[in-house]
């Protein structure tokens, strides 16, 4: 049996991680001096409003290995010490958490059964994978084939992020003090994508949230071309955006499954309340 | 009327070579509003004569530094001035034409009929390669020309005073040709104002071979020397300062008034110091610093009419300088602490406090003040690209006329410059955007390339004179809107010139339309443009920003 874990930032919502049995560990996210455990005490709509009157930048914390640990114990109490555990996490070029749960596994006898992973990505661009594995587990491959598809995901896969504003990242301490200064006076949409490193990078700088979003889809035209896909918005405060952009791409796209999802308070309060995400990948 | 026996000459010396470059920077220098008014747009950019001659008076100052009689030396410094001060496309030509002169004579004690041919062919191959693309019909092809014409005459003699007549002659002919080569002139009903200019210094050269140096007028601006002069009080204390005001003036002269300069400046001597008197026969120029200039001006007026008055208080003037001189201070001990060395620097030409604002915040690290009818120099670049610790210096000169003058500056710099020949603000800020810090400067050189083809420019300005083209007629004073430097549309009101424009620079593909509007339109006036564009153009994001720009009222960029 394979049982498939990760962590909050993946953005997994609540019904979907029921229906394939995923676990997820919260990050605790510490806002104007009290600490929430994300998607737990704290919703991402919730989150948004006290980050826009914040009067300081708000901080996150990993699950530490023991609590990782202990949700591995679980898993394998429950299931039987011959359990497989996949467990993907945030990118560790953005996060600790996947540190955390390395040696979360190495404290375990059975740690041979652990499988933890990088996937150098963030918020859905790793749910999205995280749920696709969990799926493929159900229907019965193998752990090499998961690992196999998460993989392939991670490496293919197309994701961008149009912000609304730098001013997020910039408070953040995300990018460079020379690149935040851009744009500042103009109606700047920085569009940004994670590199092999699981880096956050500029991807392109775009007048407007229109061109940039034309501009993303462009490039998803590229990747994409007539073959079917599944896909993703990824959305903050900015709901009604996000649907008319899941519109759009049903009618350019061939579209075989779009879900909307909500940027957590982890990489939300990095992109801010009225960001964009697309996620495009050809199964 | 002057003998045969003077006008022969084999062989000049450089100190008359040297007389010859001041007869032609003063003869360029009468003349350089006739050369203004030549140029073929209506719009405001009649700066060609401005150009030349700011770039011919820096050569000049650099020649008055050269004591040696020395052909090759006197013509080094010229050209090395001319290069400093190159301005606009003309001034970069001329300067590249005496560059390859120099370089021809570099070696010669004096020069010979035959040398003086092919000093300026050398001249002309040079600055054929300056410019990557020549067009005909322009100074280079008066230049072109011109040498030619020399190279043929040293056949037939030996005389320079005789190959200069014919210099002079094919310049002419060439110049008369030009509307020939290029429609837009003919259309106009103009000859190239760059090479008019050309031909004024010819006529001041053979003028100066035959004996005639030609007078300056007494409009002369003031000289670079002059204005350091100015500069250097920054070493005294504001209320160091005895005589407080700079005036300058002109005396038209009345003739039944007897006038002595002796004593007429032994008694200007009595108002204050720094005194200079300049007088011909129909004009004194007065130049002094006074505590009391309208007691100056009094006594002047009893000369004549006063024309061309200027009165600056320089306490208050000094007290600016010595705070803009302690803020730079301040700056640069700051930029040198806290970042050592830049891997880009971008400077970027603009004009208007806005649009200054704006290209700094899409990442411009210096902005050179400048743009139509204000051609920054080689040297103005070259100063704002050295203030910057940078490994790579970027140059977005925003104007098609200050192209030449960055890629100058480019290669003279020292540091790896590159030149993103942007045409207007709207280039400049689509290439701004396109830069990546993390990448090479040759991606880099790519992606704003590439950046400025997305980008659409429109100005609306208005004309400085009556002009038929094509189906518009113009008045003086109509506004006029350009689309990419063309002029497509004119009428009385900016606002209804504006919409025009855009209606026709806009279509299904139009995402988003910056406006920058200049010193002349209002908050107001600008807002109720917006609304009205935002009611017509429902599905496009406008922007609306004020650029502070002169000239312009609207500058637009369609994307």
């Amino acid at each position: 049996m394979i049982k498939i874990v990760t962590d909050s930032t993946a953005d997994i919502p609540k019904e979907v991680a029921e229906q394939w049995d995923i676990h997820i560990l919260p990050l605790k996210v510490l806002i104007d001096g009290e600490t929430y455990l994300d998607g737990v005490t704290i919703t991402p709509s919730a989150f948004f409003e006290k980050l826009e009157n914040a009067s300081s930048f708000p901080s996150t914390s990993q699950p530490s290995p023991v609590e990782f640990a202990e949700k591995y114990q679980e898993i394998l109490d429950k299931h039987g010490e011959d359990t497989q555990i996949i467990s993907i996490h945030l990118s560790s070029a953005l996060s600790g958490t996947y540190q955390s749960a390395r040696l979360g596994a190495n404290l375990l006898e059975t740690k041979a059964n652990i499988h933890v992973l990088d996937s150098k990505k963030a918020a859905y661009f790793l749910g999205m994978m995280v749920v696709e594995a969990a799926k493929a587990a159900k229907n019965g491959m193998s752990v090499d084939q998961c690992m196999e598809l998460i993989h392939k995901m991670m490496k293919e896969q197309e994701e961008f992020f149009v912000l609304d504003t730098l001013t997020y990242l910039q408070k953040g301490g995300r990018i460079g003090k020379a690149q935040a200064i851009v744009g500042t006076l103009l109606n700047v949409k920085p569009i940004l994508s994670l590199n092999e490193a699981g880096e956050v990078f500029p991807f392109e700088k775009v007048r407007g949230k229109k061109k940039a979003i034309t501009r993303i889809l462009d490039e998803c035209k590229q990747y994409a071309g007539e073959e079917k896909v599944i896909a993703s918005v990824l959305y903050g405060l900015n709901r009604p955006e996000a649907e008319e952009l899941r519109d759009r791409l049903i009618e350019e796209f061939m579209i075989q499954e779009i879900t909307l999802t909500e940027i957590g308070p982890v990489i939300g309060a990095h992109v801010g309340p009225q960001a964009l995400g697309v996620l495009m990948y050809k199964p | 009327m002057i003998q045969e026996k003077f006008m022969r000459k084999n062989e000049i010396s450089g100190e008359e070579l040297s007389q010859m470059f001041f007869a032609g920077a003063a003869s360029l220098s009468n003349h350089a509003s006739k050369v203004d008014a030549l140029n073929v747009f209506p719009v405001p950019d009649g700066d060609t004569g401005t150009n030349m001659n700011l770039t011919m008076t820096s050569g000049i100052s650099e020649l008055k530094k050269q004591s040696s009689h020395h052909a090759g030396k006197v013509s080094q410094s010229l050209a090395k001035g001319l290069l400093m001060g190159a301005r606009g496309n003309s001034g970069v030509i001329l300067s590249q034409l005496f560059r390859g002169f120099s370089k021809a004579v570099a070696e010669d004690e004096s020069v010979t009929a035959e040398k003086l041919a092919l000093a300026l062919s050398q001249g002309v191959t040079m600055a054929y390669e300056a410019v990557m693309k020549p067009v005909e019909g322009t100074i280079l092809t008066v230049a072109k020309d011109a040498a030619v014409g020399a190279m043929q005459a040293v056949r037939q003699t030996n005389d320079i005073v005789q190959v200069m007549k014919i210099v002079l002659d094919t310049a002419e002919q060439s110049l008369a040709r030009t509307p020939e080569l290029l429609p837009i002139l003919k259309e106009v009903g103009v000859v190239d104002s760059g090479g008019q200019g050309l031909v004024y210094i010819y006529t001041g050269f053979y003028q100066a071979l035959l004996g005639n140096m030609p007078e300056t007028s007494p409009h002369e601006t003031m000289t670079p020397e002059q204005f350091q002069e100015d500069r250097a009080q920054i070493h005294l204390k504001t209320e160091d300062i005895e005589f407080g005001y700079c005036t300058e003036f002109i005396v038209k002269r009345n003739m039944a008034i007897p006038f002595h300069q002796g004593s007429f400046r032994e008694k200007m001597s009595q108002f204050g110091d720094s005194l200079l008197v300049v007088a011909d026969d129909e004009w004194v120029k007065i130049h002094i610093h006074s505590e009391h200039p309208g007691e100056v001006l009094n006594f002047g007026q009893k000369f004549g009419e006063l024309i061309g008055i200027k009165i600056e208080n320089m306490r208050d003037q000094h007290a600016h300088i010595v705070s803009e001189d302690l803020d730079k201070a301040g700056n640069s001990a700051e930029e040198l602490s806290e970042s050592p060395i830049l891997p880009f620097g971008i400077v970027a030409v603009g004009m208007g406090d806005g649009i200054s604002d704006i290209l700094k915040s899409l990442g411009a690290n210096q902005i050179v003040e400048g743009g139509q009818s204000m051609n920054p120099s080689t040297e103005d670049l070259i100063q704002a690209a050295q203030q910057l610790q940078a490994e790579h210096i970027i140059f977005l000169p925003n104007n098609k006329n200050i192209i030449l003058a960055a890629e100058q500056a480019g290669k003279i710099l020292g540091t790896p410059a590159t030149v993103i020949p942007t045409r207007s603000i709207p280039q400049g800020m689509a290439a701004l955007l396109a830069f990546q810090l993390e990448e090479s400067a040759e991606t880099n050189k790519q992606l704003m390339i590439d950046a400025i083809s997305a980008v659409k420019s429109g100005q609306v300005t208005y004309a400085v004179r009556d002009t038929k083209l094509e189906q518009l007629d113009i008045r003086e004073g109509d506004f006029l809107g350009l689309f990419e430097g063309e002029i497509i549309v004119s009428g009385q009101a900016a606002m209804e010139v504006g919409k025009e424009l855009l209606s026709r620079m806009i279509d299904e593909n139009t995402e988003i339309i910056t406006i920058l509007y200049g010193e002349g339109i209002t908050e107001t006036e600008s807002e109720e443009f917006l609304n009205e564009l935002q009611e017509a153009y429902p599905e496009i994001e406008i922007e609306l920003h004020r650029g502070g720009q002169p000239l312009y009222a609207f500058i637009f960029s369609v994307e």
